[in-house]
């Protein structure tokens, strides 16, 4: 379990993280969200003990991390960093050496790994020889070839294609159901909502909103429907009762207005077209995000 | 251990050995040499004179005429190319200078043995008309040998080497020791530099500490120069033993196996001192540009010894030199020199050791704090504060507030 509690840290007058707390447990990802600058490398980084919080503390299943941690964590950097003139096994080798592994145990994994994601061809190449997506493949290798307990992903699908991100997703996925404690960061919601169990949203390093996705999801006010319907809609009759009224291309999207109830709005629609579809939109974590980040970013 | 590195260590003996030997072989092979013959016109002597001087002059291909022409014609003649110079013979024994005119006055080996010649057949001259026979003045005027010796501090003596030698022992130590910090140091600043760049520090800093990162680029660049002069040092020296006579040059190191382990001592603290310096500017410069510009301080204190040399051979003890023995970033070249001399006893090197461990350990310390905030900062202005804020002890517990 990884446990931060109030952790802060500072530069000068500005404070890159505030008071930051949440939890992490084995077999679970969870995602540490936020725009560019919130805060959340910075928080990655006392994560592993490269960075000292001015304030709060780090806990590793209970214990305050020691140097000595480093062995079981396993990180992914958003910003790709790869010797370009040396081979793949010997890069990938030396990394997992750095980290105290067993050897004999790393070579095995690392055909595994690299068959598992085609990269067996390019064993004996040099990094610069690897594309973009191919270079975050091993990247991702050099994260996990050691098999930490722990493992810190910083935007681990930038730069890849459909089908490459599928592979990463899978494995993430296969690493959690092992049981290893995944902290996953991104501002991608998308893909936070597809893998991650909770999350915490920061910005300018203080947090936003935390807490499982199902919870987070089911606070939020529900307040929009989308509907599908044959006729004409009199828009103006619903001026009072809903905030915007957007229309899709196969649907319309009404926003409700407060203290209206969507049974109210539908008896109201009935009266006018001829319903085929009406639905509470369940909101997405993009649209959350954008809308806590938004206002916090205007207030 | 690439191919490059391969091919220098390899073909590096071979290259010294080049510079050592060409250039005497070059120069007393007569390559140098600017005319095959020289004629120098010669007013003012008498016969007996002048046939002294042709005995001495002859094996150096310098042809002397007689001259009893005014001084305009022998000009013209220098101008027209029908004589290299010409030289003036003082009639009298007042002590007037002798002279000698020419248009070519860079050519040292007619200027040198011209004077030899001259002098020694005007001072053969003055004891002939005093009375003294050529032998008899030959004897008389020998100068009698000077050798120095050493006394140890176990009261013995032992054969000082001379100027020359500790010259040319101290000249290949400080451009070695020169070579070496700016080639390797500037390897390990640029090193740093590209993962700093590269990010490739990130990953690296999820594993080791930032001061296991500083240690590891010195110490592998330290192994790999170390080989390299290794190889070099005793591949030269074995082939300047046994192949430099053969081609009649012959090059004195004034090197003892104490000053050996001297030079290694000093050689290996210099190194460490300038690589953890380069490795600190590496850390703080955004590009390669920079960390050119931001070197030249280093480059010049370590030339500031390279220009004293011959002062710090002719006075050891002098204060300057002194505190230049002592003080970290001169040390390895002044103190060396002073241990080639004699001048320095064991509590100056036991202290010029000491001050240069500290402030190795020192320069390391700070390196180390500054490679972290600029590594962790990067992109961001690096402030002092925030330096010194990475010297205070943490405990990896801070207060919940």
């Amino acid at each position: 379990m990884i446990e931060v509690q109030s952790v802060s840290k500072q530069y000068g007058p500005h404070y890159a993280v505030s008071k930051l707390s949440f939890t992490s447990t084995e077999g679970k990802i969870f995602g540490l969200l936020g725009p560019n600058g919130a805060g959340k490398s910075t928080v990655i980084k006392m994560l592993m003990n490269v960075l000292v919080p001015d304030a709060g503390r780090v806990l590793l299943n209970g214990k305050l991390i020691r140097e000595a941690d480093k062995d079981r964590i396993g990180y992914l950097p958003e910003e790709r960093g790869l010797y370009r003139n040396v081979k793949i096994n010997e890069m990938l080798l030396f990394l997992a050496s750095l980290k105290n592994g067993n050897t004999a145990s790393a070579e095995k994994n690392l055909d595994d790994w690299l068959i598992r994601f085609g990269l067996m061809e390019w064993k004996n190449k040099t990094v610069e020889t690897l594309s973009k997506g191919m270079s975050q493949k091993v990247q991702f290798i050099a994260a996990i070839l050691h098999d930490p307990e722990f493992m810190f992903f910083d935007e681990p699908f930038s730069g890849l294609d459909p089908v490459s991100a599928d592979l990463l997703e899978d494995a993430i996925l296969d690493l959690a159901s092992k049981g290893k404690n995944i902290i996953l960061s991104t501002h991608n919601m998308e893909i936070a909502e597809k893998l991650c169990s909770s999350v915490i949203i920061i910005d300018h390093g203080k947090e936003v909103l935390s807490g499982s996705i199902a919870e987070i999801k089911s606070n939020f006010n529900q307040r929009t429907v989308s509907v599908e319907f044959d006729g004409r809609l009199d828009s103006e009759s619903l001026l009072k009762m809903t905030r915007s009224i957007s229309t899709l291309q196969r649907s319309t999207q009404i926003e409700l207005a407060d203290g209206v109830e969507p049974d109210f709005l539908l008896r109201k629609l009935i009266d006018q077209v001829s319903i085929r579809k009406f639905e509470i939109v369940v909101p997405s974590l993009h649209k959350i995000y954008v809308d806590l980040v938004g206002e916090a970013e205007y207030a | 251990m690439n191919r490059v590195f391969v091919m220098l260590t390899l073909c590096g003996p071979l290259l010294i050995c080049a510079v050592a030997i060409l250039p005497g072989m070059l120069t007393s092979s007569g390559a140098f040499r600017s005319a095959e013959t020289a004629t120098i016109a010669v007013a003012g002597a008498d016969n007996p004179t002048l046939a002294m001087m042709e005995t001495m002059l002859l094996p150096e291909k310098i042809t002397l005429v007689p001259s009893h022409g005014s001084i305009a014609l022998l000009q013209d003649e220098i101008a027209e190319g029908t004589i290299d110079g010409y030289l003036n013979i003082p009639k009298g024994n007042a002590g007037e200078p002798i002279e000698f005119v020419s248009k070519n006055m860079t050519d040292f080996r007619i200027r040198d043995n011209l004077q030899i010649a001259a002098g020694k057949a005007l001072l053969t001259r003055r004891l002939a008309e005093a009375g003294i026979q050529e032998l008899d003045a030959d004897s008389m005027l020998r100068v009698h040998p000077f050798e120095m010796a050493h006394l140890n501090i176990n009261r013995t003596t032992e054969k000082s080497p001379d100027f020359t030698m500790i010259l040319t022992t101290s000249l290949i130590f400080a451009s070695l020791l020169y070579l070496t910090i700016l080639f390797y140091g500037q390897v390990v600043g640029r090193s740093v530099l590209m993962e700093k760049t590269n990010k490739t520090v990130e990953i690296l800093l999820s594993s080791v500490r930032p001061i296991d990162i500083l240690f590891g680029k010195i110490f592998g660049n330290a192994l790999a120069s170390l080989l390299q002069y290794g190889i070099w040092i005793s591949v030269s020296v074995a082939l300047l033993k046994f192949i430099g006579p053969r081609f009649g040059v012959s090059l004195g190191i004034a090197l003892t196996a104490e000053t050996f382990i001297y030079l290694v001592v000093y050689f290996i603290l210099a190194y460490f001192l300038y690589c953890s310096i380069y490795a600190t500017l590496g850390a703080a410069s955004r590009d390669e540009q920079q960390l050119a510009q931001i070197s030249w301080p280093v480059i010049i204190i370590l030339i500031v010894p390279l220009m004293l040399i011959t002062a710090i051979i002719s006075s050891p003890q002098a204060p300057v030199i002194f505190a230049l023995s002592l003080f970290p970033l001169t040390a390895p070249i002044v103190m060396f020199i002073r241990i080639l001399l004699g001048a320095a006893n064991g509590t100056e090197i036991f202290a010029s050791i000491f001050l240069m461990m500290v402030a190795t350990g020192g320069c390391i310390a700070l390196s180390t704090k500054i490679f972290s905030a600029c590594i962790l900062l990067n992109g961001k202005t690096i402030k002092l504060e925030t330096v010194f804020s990475m010297f205070q002890p943490h405990s990896g517990e801070r207060k919940i507030k």
